[in-house]
């Protein structure tokens, strides 16, 4: 089998972040967070630029990074909690910004944000859990509202929100895990929906709602590392979507992230509902030190 | 090639275009090489009916920068980024100074390069809330397809037109047409963007718009294009919650319906059953419309058994309920053993059909009620299921192992929680 490129991924990563006159930088522009105190508005949310308005996406996403780097008391935690804790409708859901458009990963985003900040307190945490299991589908899955569409990244969102409030008793794991554990095609990699190819990012959002429910050994582990494997570029670095593809930042921190949930040896161990490295989660939410 | 010095004249030259055609209704990004293609073809093919000329701007240097042709535009990709910056650039100077026009023409630009900037839609909305008008709401739903029609999974594009439909809904006496508009919409899209979520989600969030005589329709009419796509499980979905409406809304709305009702729903449940067997049979090994048999089984179980499904009550007490379900598992174990026979060629299909046929049952063993599914087990062995699943895919034998323990024990849900 083949082995983890690691360092020739790290300079793929470096790579990408000096492009800022690609096409797909320049019209990516409103997910490149840089500078941090110029993306954040009056209102304690984060646009994904300087000039963008702010939404719950970025928000979170500014709060991870200042977490990974330990920095997040440069924050106004305060104001930045009320705006998430804002975005609580009545029925316990979350909208993603001031327009309105509700979803399960608003949820999830909202819970996992203010898990982060210390201040849960600041939402209804019980409505927001109903809210979450009135999302559930017949097969066990989870969509965007109630009677959504399943899909693996709607379902990670929800059992990520129900593990970090500790809910998880409230879901039928079995059902949930038969769906999941399906996802798995020949090749060994998974996919997120009935009938669509495998690809790497599912790694995560599939692996990780296996791993919080405890149903992981239902699907074939050793086949999913070797399918991620074959999805690296050696030479150049960076992982696709599927072996041969062109690579991207984005499945290449998913492949990690997989075979990190995988146990691959030299990988640091990445906490399932957070999606932030376990020593990180243990800092914040368990106050141990390093 | 100067952009900076270049970029002062492309937005305006590109808002032009818009302007002067404002049936355009298709937009793509065009590599420079392709427009000579492009041109190719305009110059050999015969005028189209409406008589329209091909457009063609060009920059200083006569690299093509625009293509317009009956309404459909092309964009070489040479201009994007230039044209990109000039027009936020624009747009967050008008923003500024709070000029309605400029921030709907400027914006309109910008998401007609990037539809996924976010802020851009936020500002149409801003001034769509000050003008208050219908109509402006109204032109929203034909501008967003426009964007749809180069970026068709795009989110904000399909966020934009629940808010305006939420926006106008009880405001507007032509809904429930808006609403079939939507729905035909999405189908169109996803004929050429298979297996949408976001398009297809749309439709599903539009269900709750639907009367009940439109969500019968929706359900006929979407058949033959589910019957052509089967592998795209986002319909077979859609169908789902159609019927799951139609369910719903004749239990809450009428108490004291008559049978005659029931008896509809009753139809409407086999039909699909027999439907769906009838597309399993013609297309082999087909996840989608097995998924779609658990769903409808589970359904009609629960309505023979439990009554759970909210039906009125005196259904339960069916006297021929015991000899219907008895049916109705003979059939499915019928079909079992027709789907479970892999030719000696060993076909994918086949595999695959065996296997779904297979998981199929293991559901079917876990969703009948212990007091009913005794009589079954003993016909269905889960070994011999077990068997099947491991000759017809080997390789996923670990997940076999745990669906059929799975399913072997009982209430095994009820115990953990």
């Amino acid at each position: 089998m083949v082995e983890l490129a690691a360092r020739k991924h790290v300079q793929f990563i470096l790579s990408k972040a000096k492009e800022k006159n690609s096409y797909e930088s320049v019209l990516m522009e409103h997910i490149r967070m840089n500078g941090h105190t110029g993306c954040q508005h009056d209102s304690g949310g984060f646009g994904g630029n300087i000039g963008h308005d702010p939404h719950i996406l970025y928000t979170l996403s500014a709060v991870q990074v200042l977490a990974l780097f330990n920095k997040v008391d440069v924050l106004d935690v305060e104001k930045v909690a009320n705006y998430v804790a804002g975005l609580q409708n009545e029925d316990g859901s979350f909208s993603g910004d001031m327009w309105g458009e509700v979803d399960t990963r608003f949820s999830y985003i909202a819970i996992c944000c203010l898990a982060l900040l210390h201040h849960l307190d600041k939402i209804n945490v019980e409505k927001a859990v109903d809210y979450i299991l009135s999302c559930k589908n017949h097969d066990g899955g989870f969509g965007c509202t109630p009677g959504g569409e399943s899909h693996a990244g709607q379902i990670f969102c929800c059992v990520g929100a129900l593990a970090i409030t500790g809910s998880l008793h409230r879901i039928d794991k079995d059902l949930l895990g038969w769906w999941l554990c399906e996802r798995q095609v020949k090749s060994g990699g998974l996919n997120g929906r009935p009938e669509k190819l495998p690809d790497v990012c599912y790694s995560w959002w599939v692996l990780s709602s296996l791993i919080m429910i405890d149903r992981v050994h239902w699907i074939d582990k050793e086949k999913l590392v070797k399918f991620i494997l074959d999805c690296q570029d050696i030479e150049n670095g960076g992982i696709s979507d599927r072996p041969d593809d062109a690579c991207d930042a984005y499945h290449t921190y998913f492949g990690v992230a997989g075979l990190s949930l995988l146990e691959y040896p030299g990988v640091k161990p990445i906490d399932p509902a957070y999606a932030l490295p376990v020593d990180v989660v243990n800092r914040i939410i368990l106050g141990i030190k390093a | 090639m100067d952009e900076e010095a270049n970029a002062g004249g492309l937005l305006s030259q590109f808002e032009q275009i818009l302007e002067s055609d404002p049936a355009i209704d298709e937009i793509g990004f065009v590599h420079p090489s392709q427009f000579v293609n492009l041109n190719e073809q305009a110059r050999h093919s015969v005028p189209s009916s409406s008589g329209s000329v091909c457009n063609v701007l060009c920059s200083a240097e006569g690299n093509t920068m625009f293509w317009n042709r009956d309404h459909k535009l092309g964009i070489s990709t040479e201009v994007l980024i230039p044209l990109y910056r000039e027009a936020k650039h624009a747009l967050m100077a008008a923003n500024r100074t709070g000029i309605e026009s400029e921030i709907m023409n400027h914006s309109r630009a910008a998401l007609l390069i990037s539809s996924d900037f976010g802020t851009a839609w936020h500002s149409r909305k801003i001034v769509l809330l000050k003008k208050h008008k219908l109509s402006t709401f109204l032109e929203e739903l034909i501008f967003s397809v426009l964007v749809l029609s180069y970026a068709p999974k795009c989110e904000h594009a399909w966020s934009h037109r629940r808010w305006v439909i939420k926006s106008i809904a009880g405001k507007c006496s032509t809904l429930q047409e808006i609403v079939t508009k939507e729905s035909e919409l999405v189908e169109k899209i996803a004929e050429r963007s298979k297996m949408n979520y976001r398009a297809w989600y749309h439709r599903c969030w539009l269900v709750s718009y639907m009367t009940t005589e439109q969500s019968l329709h929706e359900l006929k009419r979407s058949r033959k294009w589910a019957g052509l796509h089967v592998a795209d499980h986002s319909c077979f979905h859609y169908r789902r919650q159609l019927m799951l409406s139609i369910l719903e809304d004749r239990c809450c709305k009428q108490e004291n319906v008559s049978s005659s009702y029931s008896v509809k729903i009753n139809q409407l449940w086999k039909e699909e059953l027999d439907w769906d067997e009838m597309l399993i049979k013609r297309y082999i090994g087909r996840e989608a419309l097995w998924l779609h048999r658990r769903f409808l089984s589970l359904f009609w179980i629960k309505h023979f058994l439990t009554g759970h499904t909210g039906l009125p009550s005196h259904w339960k007490h069916k006297t021929s309920m015991n000899n219907d379900f008895g049916i109705f598992v003979d059939h499915e174990l019928n079909l079992l053993q027709s789907c479970s026979i892999i030719p000696d060629n060993n076909f994918d299909d086949y595999q695959a059909q065996a296997t779904y046929s297979a998981t199929y049952m293991l559901w079917l063993i876990k969703q009948i009620p212990d007091s009913s599914g005794f009589e079954f087990r003993e016909k269905l062995r889960t070994e011999n299921l077990k068997a099947l699943l491991n000759k017809a895919c080997s390789e996923m034998s670990s997940t076999w192992d745990s669906l059929v323990a799975y399913a072997e024990t009982s209430d095994h849900y009820a115990k953990e929680s």
